[in-house]
């Protein structure tokens, strides 16, 4: 017999409870779909989750069992590290989450890291990024972000990481990266020295700067590179700046956003994966699916305006959890290049984004709603 | 020697002694009182982060308060120019306002909430000892939330007013020394966060 | 600026500062300032004769023992009325808010003597365990600071459980029970280590209603104290209301609270602000007029369990049992008799935030509920300190608020100073004896400090991460 007092534990139980009974009553296919420890599994078959509590994807526990031909890779983004005699906060968030991937079973194909390896692109912050990242026993691709380049131009991060722009293939995906935090040259006029010149930039609210973009030049390269593909090549793109125009004031904006999309219009899927934002982000444009990424330093808040229709919010972080709305994540990749995207929040349930969801612009497997929108 | 010598000499000794006495007069009354930072201390803090500052910057000695708006959109004080109308506010002098009244309020008021954005985009001026500043988490004062104070907060262990929370963020993220309720940065901390959440009603207790 | 401007400052605001919770806010993290002068003479009656029992019997060594280590049943009961004396149980507990403590009352169980006395009998009744040998009284020992200071609690046949006896004094205030929280209220509670096979061992809740449902003396209680016959969810309902009874918050420090600036040490004091700042503790252990406790009721991985076994396996391992057999009855097992109680609240929540989580503790009394952590595992305070230092344990569900303090020696022991402060008066003399005891262990070894992660020069995860 339930105890008359209704605690948020009772509720808890019989939520529970609940579940697992509705567990039973799916098919055998279903079932162990949903079981398995991967969520993103079930929600690319379209499975909605009302309930308070999600199943459990343990330290990226067992196995899902996806489809053949998906595959997985981790992510870790934006540690903005200083030294750390400095700040050991931030060398200790990057650890964490390599620890994070390192532990991940099986291992993730490979590892992205979306950008702002370093706080202030200083030689002794990229190096010790690099050492850190190191200890990855997954293969690593990285990518730039605004506060790696902008003390140097991009010097150390060459000597350390090779060119910023690349495209490979695997497992029949194209994959793009881009360097997409091109500033028009504000510096100069105003006779900056390279340290003032990152520091500016480094202010995600300093009007001082230009908007990201990607550039003619490198528009250009990626029509050229995306030339041998099919419409039906599954794409995946990789920028540190949302690949569209949310929000000019804290540069979550690419001026030349239409053109990019434009080169990208003729395909039938493809996905943007951004960093720099610090949080769950999600949009579509027309066959376009962007995503953002977990920082593992600090959480942005949202853009008071701009926010695509799509995003569901992560809740506000507490502020007396400094690793709170902090995290790395995975994507599974399917076979026609959608995603689902799994944000791994420290201290709290992962979250994904399914193919699901963006494939139905929001209709089904909408993720949990927070409890605490920001406002 | 002449009179008027020995009556100077004297005069600027009683004066000297006037001064001598009312400033021990006033540590007194201020050790006294459990002292708020006097005008002076304040005073001599803001002339130095003005020197610190012309040094980093020769070539906008001028206008800081410029310098400081153009790196960050700062919202401006209420706009007050129904005052300047007629109606019952003429005939006595406490009713009356002129353009010039209204510019130097605005001007004065801004340039506190200016002073806060100076510091809060500043980890060194915060005295932050891992490089940490407001803006890495607040950017624009975003999320700072003034309207909901006071507020109980658990982990305070008290009804924090925004001040406290200023505090608390100094004392962990941060990681610089708490200051004092009236220390001028605290005071122009508030005055920025408050000046970017300009509109937004009260509402306290929200957690 | 000066430390007498510093302290003549604070003093203003104390006695500036406006009221909150029916008393003036006192110092900067305040409590109440009314003061039952009543409450206090009858403290120091209860500690006097309290003392003479327990503590006078325990130097000469004549304490009655039951089984399993606990003081005689009879014994216990004398003790336990030496220390409340006569009490109204229907009214508030002096000095808490009487809003949020009715809050704690559930609905069918108003307090009323018939059911206090009902529970108290229960409660040192050694009839509701399968052997005969264990009472609620038997790990909840009224001599032994209602807990049985051990690292973990032993049941009948000598079985060992995994997990610390937390105390029941205040456990009436918090929000749930169990260290992983699976019991919504006391009432719940109380039933659950009855038909626990390493506990009390009763195959459920009938065969524990039979065991002393024939005892006419209980069958009237029962009548009186809820209209019904012996049952075993009355049981419950029963002891839940006694142990409502036990409420100890008459410490140094609480007069301090009030005002009394010198009820606690200049160490103590100075502990307290450390506790509100810079060693964070405040953060999860919650400490203010409405809920004096020190804990926030949440649950947090700090990384004990993570430091003595390979806590992922054993994550992958728990997560592969709860999927094969949901049900109530595998989780209390897997929970307590298996390495998957390590898992703490996950095991309750299955939640991935919840692994390896266990509730804070409740700081109350802390001085004498030794060893603590939910396996008993640090024996002093010193090493609890010494563990928040480091940063706790590195693994990979680890509270994100956990973070090296860089917190000197002389600091650690100013919260140590603050801890023993927060024994009720009625065991002062057992918490000094803990003082000195806890004080000799620490200066002999302190097996958890580590300087270099402390002050932050060698970072959690760095060892871990080496390739």
């Amino acid at each position: 017999m339930q105890p008359k007092h209704k605690s948020v534990e009772t509720k808890y139980m019989a939520e529970r409870q609940e579940f697992y009974e509705s567990l039973k009553r799916l098919d055998r296919r279903s079932f162990l779909k949903v079981s398995a420890a991967a969520f993103g599994a079930a929600a690319a078959h379209g499975l909605a989750y009302p309930f308070s509590f999600q199943p459990v994807s343990v330290a990226y526990g067992a196995e899902p069992q996806g489809e053949s031909g998906s595959f997985r890779f981790a992510y870790i983004s934006d540690s903005h590290l200083y030294e750390k005699d400095i700040n050991d906060r931030f060398v200790r968030a990057l650890m964490r989450a390599v620890d994070d991937v390192n532990n991940m079973d099986p291992q993730p194909d490979f590892v992205f890291y979306g950008g702002d390896l370093a706080q202030l692109g200083q030689a002794k912050e990229l190096d010790l990024g690099a050492e850190i990242l190191g200890n990855l026993k997954a293969p690593l691709k990285i990518m730039v972000g605004e506060h790696d380049w902008y003390l140097d131009m991009g010097e150390k991060w060459r000597a350390l990481f090779g060119e910023p722009i690349e495209s490979w293939d695997h497992k029949g995906v194209h994959f793009v990266k881009l360097l997409s935090i091109i500033e028009e040259d504000f510096w100069t006029a105003r006779k900056m020295t390279p340290m003032q010149r990152m520091r500016t930039v480094a202010g995600l609210d300093n009007g001082l700067q230009r908007s990201f973009t990607v550039g003619e030049q490198q528009r250009g390269w990626l029509k050229e590179d995306l030339a041998k593909y099919a419409d039906d090549t599954p794409l995946v793109v990789f920028s540190h700046s949302p690949l569209y125009k949310l929000y000019k004031n804290w540069n979550f904006w690419t001026d030349d956003a239409d053109e990019v999309q434009a080169i990208l219009k003729r395909f039938k899927n493809v996905v943007v994966i951004h960093g720099h934002t610090h949080q769950m982000l999600t949009n579509r444009i027309g066959n376009i699916h962007f995503h953002g990424l977990l920082a593992t330093a600090w959480p942005w808040p949202y853009a008071p305006e701009g926010m695509p229709e799509l995003t569901i919010e992560m809740a506000r972080p507490d502020p007396f959890n400094p690793q709170d709305g902090c995290g790395d994540g995975e994507v599974r990749v399917h076979p026609d290049g959608l995603v689902d995207k799994v944000y791994n929040f420290w201290n709290r349930n992962p979250v994904t984004v399914g193919r699901a969801y963006t494939s139905s612009w929001g209709k089904e497997a909408v993720p949990p709603r927070p409890n605490r929108p920001s406002y | 020697m002449n009179t008027g010598i020995w009556t100077t000499i004297v005069g600027v000794a009683c004066v000297l002694l006037v001064v001598a006495l009312w400033t021990t007069h006033a540590n007194q009354v201020a050790a006294d009182q459990g002292a708020k930072a006097d005008e002076g201390e304040g005073q001599k803090v803001a002339d130095s982060h003005m020197d610190q500052w012309k040094r980093k910057n020769p070539q906008e000695v001028d206008d800081w308060v410029a310098a400081e708006k153009e790196r960050h959109a700062i919202q401006p004080p209420a706009d007050n120019s129904d005052l300047l109308k007629g109606g019952q506010g003429e005939g006595h002098t406490y009713g009356q306002y002129t353009e010039r009244d209204l510019l130097m309020w605005a001007r004065e008021t801004e340039k506190m909430a200016v002073e806060g954005s100076r510091i809060f985009h500043d980890a060194t001026a915060l005295g932050s000892t891992v490089a940490v500043s407001c803006d890495m988490c607040h950017p624009d004062g975003a999320n700072t939330h003034p309207e909901t104070y006071p507020k109980f907060q658990p982990q305070m262990g008290r009804v924090a007013l925004l001040r406290d929370m200023i505090n608390w963020c100094i004392q962990h993220p941060v990681r610089g020394e708490r200051f004092e309720p009236d220390d001028p940065r605290m005071r122009a901390l508030e005055a920025y966060i408050y000046a970017q959440r300009k509109g937004t009603a009260l509402n306290y207790g929200k957690h | 600026m000066s430390e007498r401007a510093d302290g003549l400052r604070r003093r203003a605001r104390r006695r500036r500062l406006g009221a909150c919770f029916g008393g003036a806010e006192v110092g900067r993290y305040g409590g109440s300032v009314r003061r039952p002068v009543l409450g206090g003479v009858v403290a120091a009656g209860a500690v006097a004769v309290f003392c003479v029992l327990v503590a006078g019997g325990q130097a000469v060594g004549q304490v009655p023992q039951a089984e399993h280590g606990a003081a005689s049943m009879a014994y216990q009961e004398r003790a336990f009325e030496a220390l409340l004396g006569e009490v109204d149980v229907t009214a508030v507990p002096v000095g808490l808010d009487p809003v949020v403590w009715e809050a704690f009352i559930p609905a069918d169980n108003k307090m009323t003597p018939a059911r206090v006395a009902l529970g108290k009998k229960l409660f040192f009744d050694k009839r509701l365990s399968k052997d005969g040998t264990v009472s609620c009284a038997t790990c909840h020992d009224v001599t032994r600071a209602f807990t049985d200071q051990r690292a973990v609690s032993e049941g009948i046949g000598d079985q060992l459980g995994r997990r610390n006896a937390p105390t029941t004094m205040n456990a009436a205030l918090l929000q749930t029970v169990f260290l992983d929280g699976r019991s919504p209220t006391l009432d719940h509670q109380a039933r659950m280590p009855i038909i626990n096979p390493i506990e009390m061992g009763f195959a459920d809740g009938e065969s524990a209603a039979k065991a002393i449902g024939d005892d006419p003396e209980y069958k009237k209680m029962f009548a009186e104290a809820y209209g019904g016959e012996v049952n075993y969810e009355d049981m419950g309902r029963a002891m839940g209301a006694f142990e409502r009874t036990m409420v100890f918050l008459d410490s140094p420090f609480r007069r301090f609270l009030e005002g009394e600036e010198e009820a606690i040490s200049a160490d103590a004091r100075e502990g307290w602000r450390l506790f509100n700042e810079e060693a964070r503790c405040v953060s999860c252990h919650h400490m203010n007029p409405s809920n004096p406790l020190g804990t926030d009721n949440r649950f947090h991985n700090v990384g004990v369990s993570a430091r003595h076994r390979d806590f992922e396996q054993l994550v992958r391992d728990g997560v592969k049992a709860l999927q094969a057999d949901p049900s109530e009855a595998k989780l209390e097992e897997l929970a307590l008799a298996t390495d998957m109680s390590e898992l703490g609240r996950f095991m309750v929540t299955k939640n991935r935030s919840d692994i390896g989580a266990f509730r804070t503790s409740m700081l109350l009394n802390i001085g004498i509920t030794q060893p603590y952590m939910h396996d008993g595992t640090l024996a002093t305070l010193w090493d609890v300190m010494d563990h928040y230092n480091k940063g706790g344990e590195a693994n990979l569900f680890l509270d994100g608020g956990m973070e090296p303090l860089a917190l000197s020696e002389k600091q650690i022991d100013q919260v140590v100073a603050f801890l023993f402060a927060l024994t009720d008066d009625r065991f002062a003399e057992e918490n000094r004896r803990q003082m000195d005891q806890q004080r000799a262990k620490a200066q002999k070894d302190r097996p958890f400090r580590d300087e270099a992660m402390a002050n932050r020069k060698k970072l959690a995860f760095e060892d871990r991460i080496q390739k």
